[in-house]
């Protein structure tokens, strides 16, 4: 980098040309004629003022230093010092002064001065300090030159990342998936950040959406996030073409590939970045989301008009020693929103050096989901542009908002099953002789006997908890399960009218013995192929779970 | 519950469980099992009746290996049907319990 700089930076600056004239400004005739003479023999060409007022009219660029008695008649010295440094920054000034007046002369070097002398004065001294202050002024002056062109280098470097961000960080919005409806923007800072995002349209039904921030500025960040981008479109390619699976590559299975890929590479850099790779499946409500250190991604729930922040467990890439990501499933129903965004927003700041923050993030999205999602990512800039009074950020701002707009269709099912039960244990039974006549019903080659075992265990274990938790202490309360099944799945159903399900209750499993229950969710969560929970306004509880098929598989 | 149990030189073996262990019976079985278990700390329980366990029913197992390692004795199970395996592995059971293939290997296990 240091490198790249230097070599940008012209030969002809290496040697400033400095002007040699120099002002000497003392009300004595007899001072001003002893300078003179003295430093026009050196080679110098020197002007003469007899007071301030007069020197200030003599001043240009063409001066190169200013010899400056502190006391005059017409504005003394102080002040025309004051004067110089406001007008000349780079001029140096030397005061004279007699030597009861040193305390003076060392305030002028508080303001700015760069040196002084007390007459009578010893001609070599003076020679010596404007040699000096010539010398000063000459390196003051490349610096500054060399910073004039380390800012040039520096734009040039962002107009190359810009570019880079806008080929290669950003993708083009998806041109057509029935259902999903997507906006975007990002408007980028001075400095470049490493946003990235894009689109895969994995299946008919399904969309792949990553959005990363890429840790660090400029070019390296960028070129890191669209070799990011890249992996991702390789490994998914690679995982389902090439392997020849039929089944698509999990989320969480994309994202461990991609980090092994590119962890000795990001160790070696030093870098890393956040990631959320989300999935949406419009087939199956779901989304299944790998979160890797990125801000929270605010989930619109159509049917409450109230928000939730989607929070993922796992480090960003590029940490060492992760060797799995953990993937969440979130359901979600028709005119639900998805917002996505970089730190840029939560961190815009207002005048007075606050935070946007993600509560006031949270609260505008809630307010403002009837929108179209280009219109919510477009109007959140503004909102965001109106909190800080300012449309340059130090930041990216990147957001993406994914809508999903379903249209009505015809119920997919082939065929469909009810069961109504009561809340008795005994009933348990009744359940699973059910679900073995449905899936038995389902043909031959849909599924074998093991696999009808693994579904009426779900089926036991969510009746189970029904009875136990939902309706605790309670008496003859009805469960309700329907199943549904097509080609490819079966999905049950589990309603019940009883208390909420909190998930953040239920311990963890443990394994070692020490504990008999607490195993229920484990086994669900570990044999269904999915799982999702809601509970609508009416207080209805709903359990669903997906089995595949073998035919599919 | 009605079991069948059988004492061969201080092992204690018992079989015909039912066939579905589920929570509509686990606490019965806990309860009954513990009842005949007292001073007898080696136990062998033959598994091969059981068709269907679900997560109650692996409770009511590890109830019983605790309450015999707490006597100084062990548990050891054979003829474990399919998917009660899948079922004892998916919480990891077989971790914590010896499953052998017969009633001569349970017992010479000891």
């Amino acid at each position: 980098m240091t490198k790249g700089f230097n070599e940008m930076i012209s030969p002809e600056y290496h040697d400033e040309e400095i002007p040699s004239t120099i002002l000497v400004v003392d009300d004595s005739r007899v001072v001003r004629t002893y300078l003179q003479s003295h430093l026009q023999k050196e080679g110098y060409v020197v002007s003469l003022a007899k007071d301030g007022k007069e020197a200030l009219s003599m001043l240009s660029e063409d001066i190169g230093i200013v010899l400056l008695d502190l006391w005059m008649p017409e504005m003394d010295g102080m002040a025309c010092l004051r004067h110089i440094r406001e007008n000349y920054p780079d001029i140096p000034v030397i005061m004279i002064t007699v030597s009861h007046e040193i305390s003076n002369a060392v305030d002028a070097m508080k303001y700015g001065a760069f040196d002084y002398v007390t007459k009578p004065f010893n001609p070599n001294e003076i020679l010596a300090l404007v040699q000096q202050a010539l010398k000063t002024r000459a390196q003051a002056q490349r610096l500054r030159r060399v910073e004039a062109e380390l800012a040039r280098a520096r734009d040039h470097e962002i107009s190359i990342a810009t570019r880079i961000q806008q080929t290669l960080l950003l993708g083009g919005q998806p041109e057509e998936l029935k259902g999903i409806k997507v906006g975007d923007l990002t408007i980028a800072s001075k400095r470049i950040d490493g946003d990235f995002y894009d689109f895969f349209m994995v299946q008919d039904h399904c969309m792949d959406l990553i959005v990363g921030d890429v840790m660090g500025k400029g070019i390296p960040a960028a070129l890191l996030g669209a070799a990011a981008k890249h992996h991702f479109m390789s490994v998914l390619y690679k995982l389902t073409r090439i392997s020849g699976n039929t089944s698509l590559p999990r989320p969480e299975e994309i994202v461990l590939t991609v980090h092994d890929e590119m962890i000795g590479d990001m160790r070696e850099l030093e870098t890393f970045f956040t990631l959320c790779y989300a999935r949406f499946d419009l087939y199956r409500k779901i989304l299944s989301y790998v979160d890797c250190g990125h801000m929270r991604t605010i989930h619109f729930h159509s049917a409450t008009n109230k928000c939730s922040l989607l929070q993922g467990v796992n480090m960003p890439l590029g940490f060492p020693g992760q060797d799995d990501f953990k993937e969440i499933l979130i359901p979600f129903e028709n005119g639900d929103h998805f917002f996505f965004y970089s730190d840029g927003l939560t961190e815009a700041k207002d005048t007075k050096d606050e935070f946007f923050g993600e509560e006031r993030l949270l609260e505008f999205i809630q307010n403002n989901a009837h929108l179209e999602p280009q219109e919510l990512c477009d109007i959140t800039w503004k909102k965001i542009v109106d909190f800080s009074q300012s449309e340059t950020f130090s930041d990216d701002f990147t957001c993406v908002a994914v809508k999903i707009d379903l249209p009505e269709t015809e119920e997919k099912a082939e065929k469909s099953w009810k069961l109504e039960t009561v809340n008795d244990l005994k009933e348990l039974s009744r359940v699973r002789v059910f679900i073995q006549e449905l899936c038995e019903s389902l043909g031959q080659n849909a599924m074998d006997e093991e696999r009808i075992k693994m579904v009426q265990i779900v089926a036991t274990e969510i009746t189970t908890n029904i009875i136990k938790h939902a309706y605790k202490g309670k008496k003859d309360k009805k469960i309700l399960i329907e199943a549904m099944a097509s080609d490819e799945e079966i999905v049950l159903y589990f309603y019940d009218w009883g208390i909420k399900f909190d998930f953040s209750t239920v311990p963890q499993p443990v394994f070692d013995g020490s504990k008999e229950d607490g195993f229920g969710l484990h086994i669900i969560a570990h044999t269904a192929d999915y799982v999702r929970y809601s509970r609508d306004n009416t207080g209805k509880n709903c359990a669903c779970v997906t089995f595949f098929l073998q035919r599919r598989a | 519950m009605k079991f069948n149990t059988e004492d061969i030189d201080g092992i204690f073996i018992i079989s015909d469980l039912p066939k579905i262990l589920d929570a509509s019976n686990a606490i019965e079985f806990k309860t009954d099992i513990a009842k005949i278990l007292e001073n007898r700390p080696k136990v062998v329980i033959d598994m091969s009746t059981v068709a269907f366990i679900d997560s109650a029913g692996c409770g009511a197992m590890i109830a019983t290996l605790r309450m015999l390692k707490g006597m100084g004795g062990a548990l050891k199970i054979f003829a474990v049907q399919k998917q009660v395996r899948s079922v004892f592995e998916l919480v990891r059971m077989h971790k914590i319990i010896d499953i052998l293939n017969t009633r001569e290997e349970a017992v010479d296990s000891f």
